[in-house]
């Protein structure tokens, strides 16, 4: 307390000064027109500086919550998506149910067979033999589960064989993959007889336990018409960049267990 | 004791008197307005106290900006130049500015010159950037500070070699 009152003794002069300033400001402030716009002009500007400031730095800390907020959102869109493209081909029989959300936490691309495993198991609802895909189109398909995370057999694996179709067309064929380069996959099965071009869509065609129809592939790159199977050989580019792949969603279809008693009979 | 106190108050009254009746009635070339009062805050003794002059000269301000209806910008330019005093008296008169009433006589006129013009320029910045308080008038404001700085040292510098000489 002494201490204050020495330093505010000490430096009298400077509290008096401050304090006769202030009033000579004020009575300008309010006299005389031309002071009281300058320096509300300079208070509005600095009030203004200072909250687009503060506000720029709030939005900087939320950023989290919001790509969270988006992630739900297109969760929630895929999953309107999806039934509204099962509701145009009538296919209800094979309607996918849900979607499960997961991100890649293992992927490789330069083996034959190619593995990628997510943070979702059994406790996330996630069970063998379930489609995955990410935003841009199918990627694979579960192979083991564990408690919490599962493991997915990718598109970029020699063993897989996928149903797809010619989307203009509907001829049905099925995508391969032959081990050289991941960004091209192979669709085979297209007889001769039937027209494709460059640039034609590949999609699924739903006759499988995995993918409801319609989910994207790639697009024909090349095609080689020269077998004397009387089949097409044809190259896919794929849409999925797969060494990049993030966020995957897992498609849940809880009719297949009937079809596969159906098919057992 | 009494005596100076009386003669100071006498001193303090003329010039006041003389500002208010003579000088602001003068304005030469339509923007000249000598401060003659800024010598009551120049011959302020150093040995008397710092605090009276900040009050001195927030009293002087408020009479003149009364007189003429600038509100407040005399005022602020007078206790600036009150209370930056002692920091202008440093640097002016170096080691002799602690000696009492060394102030008229027994100084150099270098540092006399030196001590009068910087109290007059920086009185006129800020009074004139004040009563303008407008960027865009700047080269009016530089304009009037120069020529009022001139105006005002040369009749202070007259009016003080006068009082000395008494």
């Amino acid at each position: 307390m002494q201490s204050i009152i020495n330093s505010i003794v000490a430096n009298r002069n400077l509290i008096i000064y401050l304090i006769l300033s202030f009033i000579s400001f004020n009575s300008l402030y309010i006299n005389s027109s031309v002071h009281y716009n300058g320096i509300g002009k300079t208070a509005t500007y600095l009030s203004g500086k200072s909250s687009f400031f503060s506000s720029s730095i709030n939005s900087y800390f939320k950023l989290k919550d919001e790509n969270q907020k988006l992630i739900d959102e297109n969760l929630k869109l895929k999953e309107i998506e999806l039934e509204y493209k099962n509701q145009i081909v009538e296919y209800k029989s094979l309607e996918s149910n849900s979607i499960i959300n997961g991100s890649v936490i293992f992927n490789s691309i330069n083996k034959s067979k190619n593995i990628i495993v997510i943070d979702k198991g059994t406790n996330g609802g996630v069970n063998e033999e379930m489609g995955v895909i990410s935003s841009k189109g199918i990627v694979g398909i579960i192979k083991s589960v564990t408690e919490n995370y599962a493991s997915i057999i990718s598109v970029l694996n020699t063993d897989l064989k996928v149903n797809a179709i010619l989307k203009n067309s509907s001829t049905i064929g099925s995508i391969t993959w032959d081990g050289l380069n991941s960004k091209i996959l192979k669709l085979n099965d297209i007889p001769l007889s039937s027209s494709i071009k460059i640039g034609d869509t590949i999609v699924t065609g739903g006759m499988s336990f995995y993918f409801p129809k319609g989910i994207p592939i790639g697009t024909i790159s090349n095609y080689d018409n020269s077998s004397l199977e009387g089949y097409y050989e044809i190259d896919v580019s794929a849409f999925n960049d797969f060494s990049s792949l993030s966020n995957l969603y897992i498609l849940e279809r809880n009719d297949n267990d009937e079809i596969k008693i159906l098919l057992n009979d | 004791m009494i005596r100076e106190l009386l003669r100071n108050i006498f001193f303090y009254t003329i010039i006041l008197v003389f500002q208010l009746f003579v000088f602001n009635q003068i304005n030469l070339l339509g923007y000249i307005t000598p401060f003659l009062y800024l010598i009551i805050f120049i011959h302020y003794k150093t040995s008397y106290n710092k605090t009276i002059l900040i009050f001195l000269g927030f009293i002087t301000g408020v009479i003149i900006d009364l007189s003429v209806q600038t509100y407040g910008c005399h005022t602020f330019a007078t206790i600036t130049i009150c209370y930056f005093r002692g920091g202008i008296e440093k640097y002016s008169f170096g080691v002799n500015s602690n000696l009492p009433s060394a102030m008229i006589s027994g100084t150099q006129l270098i540092n006399r010159l030196t001590f009068y013009g910087i109290i007059v320029v920086f009185h006129s910045i800020i009074y004139y950037s004040l009563v303008f308080f407008n960027i865009e008038l700047f080269w009016t404001i530089v304009l009037n500070i120069i020529i009022n700085s001139i105006i005002t040292f040369i009749i202070i510098w007259l009016i003080s070699q006068l009082i000395s000489n008494k």
